[in-house]
């Protein structure tokens, strides 16, 4: 009775494609290019759609497969994406050495990692080899934020 | 874990023992610049508005390590890569970090990537600290080209602007196309009909020997290997002077040649807006006191870099006259924004 | 005979006990960085350049070049175990590599890895040795037609990269193209699709497209999978061991790619990146039987491992014979040659024959260091996937944040890795494939440049894509792959008709 995953991926892109066709014909000319920057980005567009259209129409209405994610494993992923979100958020206040710990800890320990003292062996092993290899002898620096060093 | 761990471990063995084979440059003890007042309190901040390896980030590295090792500074001066944007993200990071311990390495394209509507940043909005060293450009075309001086060029142009092909490595408006469009411009060719080909990753050169364009406006260092190969001709250097040197006193400037126009593709240190007085006046010293230093004139020469010494005040009003004549040069070819 | 004596010199140029130690901390350094996902030999280089100062040229660059070459091998191994790529040159080698290690053969996978891109090394340095200055005339020979047609032969190839729908694959390759127009146009100085951040301006990298798409995705399917415990499960992951069918089955790709990627390394506009993915799509096309591949068919390794090693050597061609970089990390050795002494160019083999001769031979001496590096280490990293998932999840995620900060330095584009880790596991779940997304991405960019380039040259004439000899080659080469498959399907019904009517009759 639905659509299929198809039909609204079809859908979505030809929205899409539309949406980039508008960007590409605001696009300001350039006097004096023999092929201008708008030329491949429009054909692109209306490829897209075309596509789009094609997907649409090779796939029809029955699903033919079920999607198998459960409801809590796709909080799950929410929550690591989310984590992942404040993790860069606080990458350059607070500084690499101390969100990599946290993120580690939390991380690992929401995904059902349950042996503390490992845990946090690594964590700050990790982290700190990592943040001291990095700035003092790659010499490529990660955020120090509010740690001294 | 161990293994996760061992395998650290050996990476930092591993960098150890390249930084110790390369003789380190870590350095300490007594100040030698005598700025007056004031000196910094931490660690400087040195921006490359690059990724590394490019020529703000060769810049930046080589007058660091030789603040460092001959301890023209007494504080660490640690090299910060910030590319993006043609140099836009660097810039705008330093507006926002401001105060008196980040620097940033900058060249023509603070004049040009604003004026391309690419960064709402110029050079007003920092602080001109000092020029550091001047770099010409040179426009070359393969040995066998029919043209043997600017003027047989200029005439071709001058005839039919679409029959020469210019390839360059930087952007339409940038400075490869800009150094050209100038110097034809001032020997009186139509700059609207110039075709410029853009190689930005790098294969102007080989376009040119592979003789799939006609002339490739570059950098001075890259053509003259070329040119004492006998691979390419150097029709022109935009330098004010004939240049000195094995091979580059052969290259006529563009005022040899009857057309009175020049173009230096500088290179300098600015700092944020808001940088004091004082601050400013101890980094240019220390910039005049590191160019005195043997280390430095060896790797300047090494890179076939030449000192081209400004002080805060010459540089300020060197960027704003520079910028003038970029603007209406690029109103006139329709690249200004 | 020459070249004998020649490389009689470059031999007591590198066995000095000084130039032994740098070949071996410039190998030893440029496989542990490779093998850190997302971060290059780039890096590592321009950092030395200004320690190298005051160093024997030759010394320094055989150290510099170690540092090049030993990226690329030790690239390999986070492709295979995490499905990150190490640096872009291997990121073809996922493709194959990690499902192998999925499937408890990662020590297989990595010794397969190992011995092609030893290989590959190998026969590229015997051949700069010998063609050398020859091919420095090839590495010129191509300009914007010929690159256009190069880059559309590898486009046409994507519909053999779908696994199930040939549109979806089109869809996805689309989007690479569309991806690829972002950022600032090079022939206009336009801007596309920036909307007005800087941080846009130079167009999105292609390693956050790879890390999301590929590491991030595949994380998320750890995620959702995290209850069996270990990838390696109960299999000996670290186990070497290859029959001989198995290294039967590689020698044919092997041979193959070692050329195919030593040419395409020559080529200063390909490169390890591209010509990884050229042998991957070409062994896949040859290949009797091309559904295995992206399933753990270890030719599908073998390929793209021999080829963008055999590059590595192959892009040492226009850099020591021309003067003129191929790629990017090339570009930042010339700038290491400057700070030595050395005046890069098209006199350097006789001006600096040592450098020349001596970096050729220390090749040979480092790929042999590598293959003896590597090879024992195997079944040490393999370990890696007896780490709980739980935790091997959060420390590869680290990992690609870190690939990807220590090369742009901003948070921005941190968020976009995270934004392509998500468009990509979406993109598994609705069974679009990546591959053709990331090679239209690289091929995609550089194709619509050189079409410009060279119609700006030729005034808007289409006809000088017919004046080079190769570039209508290549054009020839990509129509025929594109209808020779319906051509193929067609001959082979046509055939069975008539087998039937034979039969009938």
């Amino acid at each position: 009775m639905l659509a299929s995953v198809e039909r609204k991926v079809a859908l979505f892109l030809f929205v899409f494609s539309f949406a980039y066709l508008v960007f590409t014909f605001n696009l300001p000319p350039f006097p004096y290019a023999i092929v201008d920057a708008d030329a491949l980005p429009k054909g692109l567009g209306f490829l897209l759609a075309a596509l789009s259209i094609l997907l649409f129409i090779q796939n029809p209405v029955h699903d033919r497969k079920k999607s198998n994610m459960k409801k809590d494993e796709v909080l799950m992923l929410l929550a690591v994406a989310g984590l992942i979100f404040v993790y860069i958020l606080l990458f350059e206040l607070l500084g690499f050495v101390v969100v990599t710990i946290l993120f580690l800890l939390v991380t690992s320990r929401l995904l059902g990692y349950t042996k503390w003292k490992s845990l946090i062996a690594v964590a700050v092993g990790f982290t700190l080899v990592l943040y001291f290899s990095f700035n003092y002898l790659l010499q490529i620096y990660l955020p120090q934020g509010i740690l001294p060093f | 874990m161990k293994k996760r761990k061992s395998m650290f471990m050996s990476l930092l063995l591993g960098s150890a023992l390249v930084m110790s084979a390369c003789g380190s440059s870590e350095s300490s003890s007594s100040s030698s610049a005598d700025g007056g007042e004031w000196s910094p309190t931490k660690p400087i901040e040195m921006i490359a508005p690059a990724g590394a390896g490019g020529g703000w980030d060769t810049t930046a590295r080589t007058i660091s390590k030789v603040m460092e090792k001959e301890n023209v500074i007494d504080k660490r001066m640690a090299v910060a890569n910030k590319p993006g944007g043609g140099g836009a993200v660097g810039w705008s990071y330093v507006d926002k970090k401001g105060g008196d311990h980040t620097l940033f390495v900058t060249s023509p394209p603070i004049l040009f990537v604003p004026l391309n509507g690419q960064s709402d940043l110029g050079h007003n909005d920092f602080t001109p600290i000092a020029g550091v060293i001047a770099d010409y450009s040179a426009f070359t075309v393969p040995a066998n080209s029919p043209y043997d001086s600017m003027n047989d060029l200029v005439e071709a142009l001058k005839e039919d602007p679409t029959s020469v092909s210019v390839v360059g490595d930087s952007s339409p408006g940038s400075m490869d196309h800009m150094a050209f469009v100038k110097a034809v411009k001032a020997a009186g060719v139509d700059i609207k009909q110039l075709k410029y080909v853009s190689a930005q990753d790098g294969s102007g050169m080989s376009m040119l020997l592979g003789n799939k364009v006609d002339v490739y406006s570059t950098g001075l260092a890259e053509a003259t290997e070329q040119a004492r190969a006998g691979k390419v001709k150097v029709l022109a250097v935009t330098s004010p002077e004939p240049l000195e040197g094995e091979t580059v006193s052969e290259f006529p400037t563009l005022k040899e040649q009857g057309i009175d126009d020049e173009f230096i593709v500088w290179r300098g240190i600015m700092g944020p807006k808001d940088m004091s007085a004082e601050a400013r006046a101890f980094y240019e010293q220390a910039v005049k006191d590191m160019m005195e230093t043997d280390e430095w004139k060896a790797q300047r020469d090494n890179f076939g870099w030449n000192d081209n010494f400004m002080s805060g005040e010459e540089f300020q009003a060197f960027l704003d006259q520079e910028k003038e004549t970029m603007e209406s040069l690029l109103k006139e070819v329709g690249l200004a924004k | 005979m020459d070249t004998i004596s020649n490389m009689l010199y470059g031999f007591q140029v590198v066995l000095t006990f000084q130039n032994i130690l740098f070949v071996f901390i410039g190998v030893l350094a440029g496989t542990l960085i490779g093998m850190l996902p997302g971060l290059g030999p780039i890096s590592a280089i321009a950092i030395m350049i200004p320690l190298s100062y005051g160093m024997d040229p030759a010394s320094a660059l055989i150290l510099m070049a170690g540092v090049y070459y030993g990226a690329v091998f030790g690239g390999s191994t986070s492709s295979i175990l995490l499905n990150a790529p190490g640096i872009s040159g291997t990121v073809a080698t996922s493709f194959d590599g990690y499902p192998l290690a999925k499937q408890g053969m990662a020590g297989k996978a990595l010794a397969i890895a190992a011995i092609s891109s030893f290989a590959g090394g190998t026969v590229s340095v015997v051949a700069l040795m010998l063609v050398a200055p020859l091919m420095a005339s090839f590495a010129v020979s191509f300009g914007p037609t010929e690159y256009f047609a190069l880059m559309l032969l590898g486009l046409t190839a994507i519909a053999s990269l779908s696994e199930g729908s040939t549109v979806k694959a089109l869809i996805s390759a689309t989007i690479g193209l569309i991806i690829a127009t972002i950022g600032v146009d090079q022939q206009t100085g336009t801007q596309r699709f920036t909307f007005g951040s800087p941080n846009l301006l130079e167009g999105i990298d292609f390693l956050i497209i790879a890390l999301g798409l590929f590491a991030l995705a595949e994380v998320c399917s750890l995620i959702l999978s995290r209850k069996s415990k270990m990838m390696g499960g109960n299999t000996n992951v670290g186990s070497l061991k290859i029959t001989k069918k198995e290294a039967k089955d590689i020698s044919g790709p092997i041979a193959r790619h070692s050329v195919l990627g030593f040419i395409l390394g020559v080529l200063p506009g390909a490169g390890a990146t591209i010509a990884s993915f050229m042998s991957y799509i070409t062994e896949k096309k040859i290949s009797k039987d091309p559904s295995s591949f992206g399933k753990g068919n270890i030719k599908g390794l073998a390929a793209p491992e021999t080829s963008n090693n055999a590059a590595t050597s192959g892009a040492f061609v226009p850099l020591l014979t021309l003067g003129i970089p191929g790629s990017g990390t090339t570009a930042v050795l010339l700038g290491a040659l400057l700070v030595v002494g050395v005046q890069p160019g098209p006199l350097m083999l006789t001006d600096h024959p040592d450098v020349f001769w001596g970096v050729i031979a220390s090749m040979y001496l480092g790929n042999i260091f590598l293959l003896v590096l590597n090879l024992p280490l195997i079944p040490f990293i393999a370990r890696i996937l007896y780490i709980p998932k739980a935790l091997l999840i959060s420390l590869v995620i680290i990992f690609c944040m870190i690939g990807v900060y220590g090369v742009s330095f901003s948070t921005f584009d941190l968020y976009l890795l995270l934004a392509f880790g998500i468009i990509g596991f979406i993109m598994r779940l609705i069974n679009f494939p990546a591959a053709p997304l990331i090679l239209a991405f690289i091929l995609g960019g550089m194709m619509e440049q050189s079409f410009r380039q060279a119609l700006t040259i030729s005034n808007g004439s289409y006809m000088t894509f017919f004046d080079s000899t190769v570039t209508v080659v290549l054009l020839v080469l990509s129509v025929l792959s594109l209808t020779l498959p319906f051509i193929k399907s067609k001959l082979s019904k046509k055939k069975e008709e008539e087998e039937k009517e034979h039969l009938a009759s």
